[in-house]
């Protein structure tokens, strides 16, 4: 069984948020909810400021602090290696989201970023949080898989939906190969400077271990245990694509 | 760690502080058209099953880019958009833009059909009282006008204006419209509203009214001045792709060195970032070319040199010209003693702020890694002195022989189409041939002494003109793609004058040109078109895609192309037999496919069947290669055949003397009148030169209104998950904020997040400001994007419109709009 990663290399990432919005149309996110997010923030002063941006999807963590924390085993790691939540469990209690050091879950129960509410605009039936005009046919309440329903917390599947159906024994889900793309993640597929890989932690050969050796990968926040299935790059021509520093600003 | 923590507390544990830019929030409504939007939602929100999912071609249309792609449908409902894999373009990837896509085309603000107005008075705040009618009165009144306007011999106070025209099939059919009717006012293009001043500007020196074509991938250097790559110059993309490679992959990696006004994303990722003064570009790399010259660094396979090779380029002193051989180049040592030799690194940093060290380091990087690129655009060039900044900056290109090498630039070839099935001359009448509309201007005075005698387009005068009465005034204007009366500058202006013009506007959304019009029309949305689409300024070789329809219409209208055929058939004489016989633009774009059976594209499209298939024909190679100072021609298997002066003349260098023109023999042909209207000496006027540049306004800032990635030329303006990632960088996403420096804001006490005033001398808009280090201290950053008072629930009363406030100055060369050239004065509102 594979045990799916990420590999992120900051020398290519343009900062342009494609991962953010292929993601919100995939898993009809609402305006603003990005599993995968992309921060931006600066350091600095004229003539010589700084502006940095950092993507960030959930880090599917090997020893998730959500997970262990989840009062109903709503969030579970399935065999893979991706964390999920089964919203037939999630009882919206909202520990994990305080557990969990990357701040990528989502509850529903905020007001909109942007004004009017789509959720009131396109109306969902009781069950769903909302009903997008262009929702994706897949739905699969118990991997958390959808539109999210009110109610539950929500986070970035790695595209489960798509990776769950690839060739078993795949080193890397490369979009370039026509045979595997459909099973790419949507971030991953999108990615017009192709910062990001994913394959296989656990197949030495892999493209996504070749490049955590050879480019030293590195995990954020590594100190807290969670050992993160998301590696960075962090190569010499990583200029405005950068792990945060502590004396940045968000934007 | 602070970054994530606040990302977390932002969205999940502080409540939303929705005072400062959700204002005015929670209105649904559809700006008051008259149009029920939810109703539709419900016929848009057709259920989803399980049925097969099927994936088309199509291109994406929210910036001109013309990425190939795949559209998955399933049952009848269009859910996701990736990039196609074997196009050129896309090559399987997308802009965060494209994804989006699907909600253009359920959009529920949009026209669902034909309509007129039925409320005489015009205004932004007069609801038009629009009511349903069939196509077939709605085309028969436009012909009805059109009929009536020529048998008064009017028909030139008919105007076509359009912005985005995408091909043959549709833009492409209006020049032919007018030759038939007879109006030199069909079609006005948005081009002075876009970036003429850059094409203008090459054409000057190398001949080429056009944007070039870039090597990137085999580039070593790239120089960028105010087009900002990594966020809004095309094709966006393919740039991303390319930076991806030049930066990740390559070996050695590609050094870039970008230049702004403020730190943006594509400053941000480079090697080195200049933040320059605005309007000063064109000081820099005349500087950066002082450097190349007194160092020695030109190329000499390209240039040429001295006859001993000694290098007599020295600060300050005059050359001999006789001394000096040039190869493709010519008037190097004319333009080195009348202005090149006194504009240091030193002198340029009093003009742009730069520091010259860094100014020389800049020379020496750029003249020393080859291939070198120096690319520039609208930053550049939108000031009085736009055409005069964008040639000292592709003269850099001249220098290091970069132009149409191998990891340098070019220009682009267009496809291979098949003839159009029926001949326009047979059926020109009398009226058409020699009516009164032959002795009149164009109302934007293009062309025209006492207008823009060297613009290829002056939309922006349009309005001005019309209140004025001259040369006249406009009876009818129809509108595709386009809509000045909120992009162009002096936006208020068009209000006006659109007041007593029969209005007719094309797109399938509630535009603030809806609101003044008298007929809708509506397109339909670009996932419904069969549309052709020839690639902009690419890689050289030619390429022209396809747009198929994804789903069928969802509601009763028609593609523009069709909308112009019917209007002609309707038209009285010859003209409506044209019309008639050339059927559709289905058949249109049948026979453009005619022509690709000769010449078959690289990826086997030669029918108009394997093009719907394929979404795109091209094919390579780019004809030309200029290798060390030699220009060769593809011979069928490589760059070996050598062609003779002549030969460039007529295909690459298309200037008078068939080179590079560091003095511009076409400047020169125009010297009297530039020299009039600009009150430059006469015999300065031919020379790539620092011009001051005429800033408009009195304020204290000067206000620049870049467009963000996710801007989508206006597109995306009543997209609800665009507007939440406008301004990424500084956190603009409800609203994008006036990014101005601590120090501005300390003196005027303004605090981070406040309303601000932004003044001009056409009146003041409102924004929130951004208190943020990224932008010059004598600057305002407010990104064109808000102050839609029409175009859908989200568009409207969300954040200003800094058109209103731009002032309506031009560039008397190119007559490009200077949107970015004005002077405003800031205060906490």
């Amino acid at each position: 069984m594979a045990k799916w990663g990420m590999v992120i290399d900051l020398e290519k990432c343009t900062g342009c948020q494609a991962c953010s919005t292929a993601c919100q149309m995939e898993n009809n996110r609402l305006p603003g909810e990005n599993y995968q997010d992309v921060l931006y923030y600066t350091e600095g002063k004229q003539p010589t400021p700084q502006l940095k941006w950092f993507p960030r999807p959930c880090m599917q963590c090997e020893e998730p602090s959500c997970m262990h924390v989840c009062p109903t085993r709503a969030t579970y790691k399935t065999e893979d290696g991706v964390v999920l939540i089964d919203w037939n469990k999630c009882i919206g209690c909202k520990y994990c989201m305080i557990a969990c050091p990357y701040g990528v879950r989502f509850y529903t129960d905020e007001k909109p970023l942007v004004e009017p509410n789509v959720k009131a605009v396109f109306n969902g039936d009781r069950k769903l949080s909302w009903n997008p005009p262009y929702k994706g046919p897949q739905q699969d309440a118990a991997k958390g898989i959808g539109i999210q329903p009110d109610g539950v917390v929500s986070k970035c599947t790695f595209c489960y939906h798509k990776i769950s159906k690839a060739p078993k024994g795949t080193p890397d889900l490369d979009p370039a190969n026509p045979e595997l793309v459909e099973y790419v993640p949507a971030c991953v597929r999108t990615c017009a400077p192709g910062a990001r890989y994913f394959g296989d932690l656990d197949n030495p050969n892999s493209q996504v271990n070749r490049l955590i050796s050879d480019k030293q990968g590195t995990r954020l926040l590594d100190h807290t245990g969670n050992k993160p299935q998301v590696y960075y790059l962090t190569g010499a021509g990583a200029a405005g694509s950068a792990v945060p520093g502590t004396r940045a600003a968000k934007a | 760690m602070e970054i994530l923590k606040k990302a977390i507390s932002r969205r999940r544990f502080l409540q939303v502080s929705g005072g400062s830019a959700a204002a005015g929030a929670a209105v649904v409504g559809s700006g008051g058209l008259g149009i029920g939007g939810l109703a539709t939602l419900q016929e848009a929100q057709a259920a989803v099953g399980d049925g097969n999912t099927v994936v088309n071609k199509s291109i994406c249309a929210q910036c001109p880019a013309r990425c190939g792609i795949d559209v998955y449908t399933t049952n009848g409902r269009v859910h996701a958009i990736y990039g196609t894999a074997d196009h050129p373009i896309a090559n399987g990837k997308l802009c965060p833009k494209g994804h989006l896509g699907t909600y253009i085309l359920y959009d529920p603000d949009r026209f669902k059909g034909p309509m007129k107005r039925t409320n005489a008075r015009k205004g932004r705040n007069e609801d038009p009282g629009f009511v349903p009618i069939s196509w077939d009165e709605a085309l028969q009144t436009v012909a009805d006008r059109l009929n009536t306007l020529r048998d008064k011999g009017e028909s030139h106070r008919f105007a076509l204006l359009y912005g985005r025209g995408w091909g043959a099939s549709c833009a492409g059919l209006q020049g032919t419209f007018g030759k038939l009717y007879g109006s030199p006012n069909v079609a006005i293009g948005h081009s002075s509203l876009c970036s003429d001043g850059s094409i203008l500007a090459k054409e000057m020196v190398d001949g080429n009214a056009s944007y070039n074509s870039y090597d990137y991938r085999n580039a070593n250097y790239l120089l960028i001045f105010g087009a900002n790559f990594l966020e809004s110059f095309r094709p966006y993309n393919n740039n991303m792709q390319v930076w991806g490679y030049i930066r990740g992959e390559k070996s050695p990696r590609t050094r870039v060195t970008a230049v702004d006004v403020h730190m943006n994303q594509t400053l941000a990722a480079s090697d080195r970032a200049l933040l320059v003064k605005p309007g000063t570009d064109g000081a820099l790399a005349l500087a950066i070319a002082h450097v190349i010259l007194t160092e020695g660094l030109w190329d000499r396979k390209f240039v040429g040199n001295f006859h001993d090779g000694t290098n007599r380029f020295r600060t300050g002193q005059t050359v001999m010209a006789d001394n000096f051989d040039e190869r493709w180049t010519t008037g190097l040592v004319e333009w080195w003693n009348v202005e090149l030799k006194d504009r240091t690194p030193q002198w340029a940093a009093g003009i742009t702020t730069i520091p010259a060290d860094q100014i020389v380091q800049t020379a020496r990087e750029f003249a020393t890694t080859r291939p070198a690129i120096a690319l520039f655009e609208r930053g550049a060039h939108n000031h009085s002195n736009g055409v005069y900044n964008g040639m000292a900056i592709h003269a850099l290109n001249a220098l290091v022989g970069s132009l149409f090498a191998q990891g340098g630039l070019a220009y682009q070839m267009g496809p291979s189409y098949g003839k159009l099935p029926v001949d326009a001359d047979a059926f020109m009448d009398d009226y058409a041939k020699n009516g009164p509309h032959k002795g009149q201007p164009r109302i934007d005075l293009k062309g025209h002494p006492d207008g823009y005698k060297m613009a290829k387009n002056a939309i922006q005068e349009i309005a001005p003109n019309h209140l004025k009465g001259k040369p006249y005034k406009l009876d009818t204007a129809m509108f595709y793609y386009t809509n000045p009366i909120f992009s162009s500058p002096g936006a208020k202006d068009w209000e006006e004058a659109l007041k007593d013009v029969f209005v007719i506007e094309t797109s399938p959304f509630p535009s603030e040109t809806a609101i003044m019009a008298d007929l809708i029309l509506p397109d339909h949305t670009y996932l419904e078109r069969l549309q052709d689409a020839p690639t902009y300024p690419f890689q050289g070789y030619p390429m022209t895609q396809l747009r198929t329809p994804a789903v069928k219409p969802l509601y009763d209208t028609k593609y523009f192309g069709d909308t112009l055929i019917e209007i002609g058939k309707r038209m009285k004489g010859p003209m409506g037999e044209y019309y008639k016989a050339l059927g559709d633009t289905e058949n249109v774009l049948r026979h453009l496919a005619k022509g690709f059976e000769a010449n078959p594209g690289d990826n086997g499209v030669d029918s108009f069947e394997k093009w719907k298939e394929k979404g795109v024909w091209y094919k390579k190679p780019y004809l030309w290669q200029q290798r060390d100072g030699e220009f060769y021609e593809w011979d069928g298997s490589d760059y070996r055949s050598q062609m003779s002066a002549d030969d460039v003349k007529a295909k690459l260098l298309k200037t008078p003397s068939g080179k590079f023109e560091f003095v511009s023999g076409k400047l020169a042909g125009e010297a009297e009148w530039i020299s009039k209207t600009t009150g430059m000496a006469r015999e300065r006027v031919p020379y790539i030169q620092w011009v001051e540049p005429k800033h408009t306004g009195a304020g204290d800032l000067h206000f620049i209104t870049p467009k963000t990635a996710m801007h989508a030329e206006g597109r995306s303006a009543n997209l609800p998950h665009a507007i939440a990632k406008m301004q990424p960088t500084v956190g603009g996403r409800r609203e994008v904020c006036a990014e101005l420096h601590p120090s501005v804001a300390k003196t005027k006490g303004i605090r981070d997040g406040d309303r601000i005033r932004i003044k001009s001398t056409l009146g003041e808009i409102v924004a929130v400001a951004r208190v943020t280090e990224l932008t010059r201290p004598d600057t305002l950053v407010l990104p064109f994007e808000h102050g839609h008072w029409a175009h859908g629930r989200w568009a409207e009363r969300r954040g200003a419109n800094p058109d209103e406030i731009t002032a309506n100055q031009s560039d008397r060369i190119s007559g490009m709009a200077n949107y970015y050239t004005g002077k405003v004065s800031v205060e906490k509102a």
